[in-house]
């Protein structure tokens, strides 16, 4: 199993996840981040740093965001890793609600 | 040279819920255990990441916290008397010609022991730092991750960073103590407790302390010391401030460290057991907890204790290869009654 990114980060970014995580499995693009499959041990310890509840483990991805686990597992291998936590992107706040962003994703 | 090192049967990695139960299984098969830890408390994730958030999936209690797991946990292991050593991260486990097992700890405390359980979780929490080149040769001497002497911070130009409770308390001490207090948060909204938020608010109202929504992008030296930092904003503009001491609580975060480097088999940096003994690829090495993989391993606490008590059994038999360990009931056994230090009850 892993844990899977989904639409919610699309132009926010908070970043906030990639402190917590203890194996740097958090991989960046332009204005999403994503989770390498290969390298989560499932510790669940990202999932409430999220400001906007982006992260959910493989198994509970809603029904609608089931495109985002194939999405991280083939995002994550030629995106970079981040490590550290930076500031979100300048207009997060005004993504953050917003829904049906797909469209949005830089990859 | 070596401290002369502690001799034991067992050593426990981990003083998170399973390191706990794991004291209390070894306890009922009369093996003492040293337990170390990270954390300057005993709990782990439990107290680190939710000791307010209800668990509700420990058997027989329909719900309780982390914090009250952790207590009923330590209560429960009270008659074993296990040695606590924390604030420090195992740094080395090294097998001895002898067959039992040398650790080191960050703080230069030394163990042989012949058994070592491994219940590290997702590893030992660390500071999570200012990750700014050349900044940490400041650490201690002003870049600060915890405040051991407060009034050495008095009267100085201070920069704390931080969103959580810890940011937020030690502003509110030092602003009317520091001669400036600039308060650096990644974003203007805060995780603690809503009273401190209020408060800061007031004392950013009456200027006894600046708030900047930003982050520290930069630092510059004047005669080999920090003199100033350059935060950016949200707004991408970059500021200057004059500085003596910067304060930083960006939290703690796990890491798994250096258990990648102790030749045990690792796979997706798990240690793989067996689910027999719950051995490593090392004899004499348990893992138990989040930290082990094996075929259809689930990260619940309540795997954790049965690992646990597997592990035992199999660490009591390896010490004593000779002697049938048998199982027994907390119920009826008088030897048990004993190690518990509880009356037997009488039967009519």
């Amino acid at each position: 199993m892993t844990y899977v990114v989904t639409e919610s980060c699309i132009r926010c970014k908070y970043t906030d996840c990639v402190d917590v995580c203890p194996v740097d499995c958090f991989r960046e693009g332009p204005n999403f981040l994503v989770i390498d499959p290969d390298e989560c041990i499932d510790c669940a310890v990202c999932v409430p740093e999220c400001p906007v509840n982006a992260i959910y483990a493989e198994d509970d991805v809603p029904g609608d965001q089931q495109a985002f686990i194939k999405l991280n597992a083939d995002l994550s291998p030629s995106w970079t890793s981040i490590t550290k936590s930076k500031a979100a992107l300048p207009d997060a706040d005004e993504w953050k609600d917003v829904k049906d962003k797909l469209d949005q994703l830089v990859k | 040279m070596l401290h002369s090192p502690i001799q034991t049967d067992a050593v426990i990695i981990g003083a998170g819920p399973v390191g706990l139960f794991q004291v209390f299984e070894l306890g009922l098969l009369e093996i003492k255990a040293h337990v170390i830890d990270s954390l300057p408390e005993i709990g782990g994730q439990c107290i680190e990441l939710y000791p307010d958030k209800p668990i509700y999936d420990i058997p027989a209690i329909p719900v309780c916290t982390g914090r009250e797991l952790t207590n009923n946990l330590l209560k429960q292991i009270e008659p074993f008397g296990a040695q606590f050593h924390l604030g420090q991260e195992v740094t080395q486990l090294e097998p001895q010609p002898d067959g039992r097992f040398l650790i080191s700890t960050s703080r230069d405390e030394h163990f042989l022991t012949k058994t070592v359980f491994i219940a590290a979780g997702v590893g030992a929490f660390q500071p999570r730092t200012l990750n700014l080149e050349g900044m940490e040769a400041f650490d201690d001497k002003q870049v600060f991750y915890h405040v051991k002497n407060p009034e050495q911070f008095v009267n100085k130009k201070i920069v704390i960073c931080g969103g959580g409770d810890a940011a937020l308390d030690w502003a509110l001490y030092f602003a009317d103590k520091a001669s400036s207090l600039t308060l650096i948060h990644r974003r203007d909204e805060f995780k603690a407790s809503p009273k401190s938020i209020s408060k800061m608010r007031e004392l950013c109202a009456s200027n006894q302390i600046q708030l900047m929504i930003g982050q520290i992008t930069g630092y510059d030296l004047t005669q080999d010391r920090i003199s100033q930092v350059s935060v950016t904003g949200i707004d991408g503009m970059t500021q200057s401030i004059s500085v003596d001491d910067l304060l930083i609580f960006f939290g703690l975060s796990p890491k798994l460290g250096p258990i990648a480097d102790w030749d045990l088999e690792i796979e997706r940096k798990q240690i793989v057991v067996d689910t027999e003994k719950f051995q490593t690829s090392v004899p004499g090495i348990y893992a138990v907890g989040d930290i082990n993989i094996y075929p259809g391993k689930k990260k619940l606490i309540l795997s954790g204790f049965h690992e646990a008590a597997l592990a035992a059994f199999a660490a009591a038999q390896y010490l004593n290869p000779e002697k049938p360990i048998q199982l027994q009931y907390t119920t009826t056994s008088p030897k048990l009654h004993k190690v518990l230090g509880v009356t037997p009850p009488t039967f009519e």
